[in-house]
């Protein structure tokens, strides 16, 4: 997720403020809800609420991650897509096999929320991979 | 895409830094294009060209001539 604000650029400075704002408030609703914060709200129709408030740093991540490659030339721009595009097909690819595994060989649930943390762990691990944008 | 560029830029002695600056690119796009890590757009080749006052191909060798 950082990987890309490693850049002394004006955009990959934008992009670690926006980054460390998003993932600042995701934290804080995930701990709040771990710590019991929302207890006596959970199983009631305004649980989604909270549902939404802890989702919609997600999305604005993807935003920050969109306004740098916009903001980035044409190398960063084509090396972040090859990089997010790995990155997604990996967390998918291995995602799905669990789910095919608690369907077809009893493996233990996984809350489909782990997606996101998944799949920034495997661009982590695949940024430094992929330095190409042929 | 194999090119000229660093040799280019050696010439003048300037730094991968100082080549990103005057192209309006990061020093990263300057290092993959020397490195043949990025084939440039249409639009980059030729501001490469007129900055260093040559030709595209004479920068850029044609993979297809």
């Amino acid at each position: 997720m950082l990987t890309m604000s490693k850049q002394n650029t004006p955009a990959g400075r934008r992009y670690f403020i926006r980054t460390m704002a998003f993932m600042g408030g995701y934290v804080a609703v995930m701990l709040a809800t771990i710590g019991g914060a929302f207890d006596a709200i959970q199983g009631k129709p305004v649980a989604w609420v909270l549902a939404l408030a802890v989702s919609a740093p997600i999305a604005g991540q993807i935003w920050a991650t969109l306004s740098f490659m916009r903001d980035s030339d044409e190398y960063v721009r084509a090396v972040t897509a090859k990089q997010f595009i790995v990155a997604a097909g990996v967390a998918m690819a291995l995602f799905s096999a669990w789910g095919f595994g608690e369907s077809f060989a009893g493996a233990p649930h996984a809350e489909g929320w782990l997606i996101y943390p998944l799949f920034w762990a495997i661009f982590g691990c695949v940024a430094p991979l992929v330095r190409s944008s042929n | 895409m194999k090119n000229k560029l660093k040799l280019l830029r050696v010439e003048r002695n300037w730094t991968q830094e100082q080549l990103g600056q005057a192209l309006g690119v990061s020093r990263q796009a300057v290092n993959a294009l020397e490195t043949e890590k990025h084939d440039p757009s249409l639009d980059l080749a030729y501001r490469i060209a007129a900055l260093f006052a040559r030709p595209v191909e004479e920068v850029f060798e044609n993979p297809h001539a």
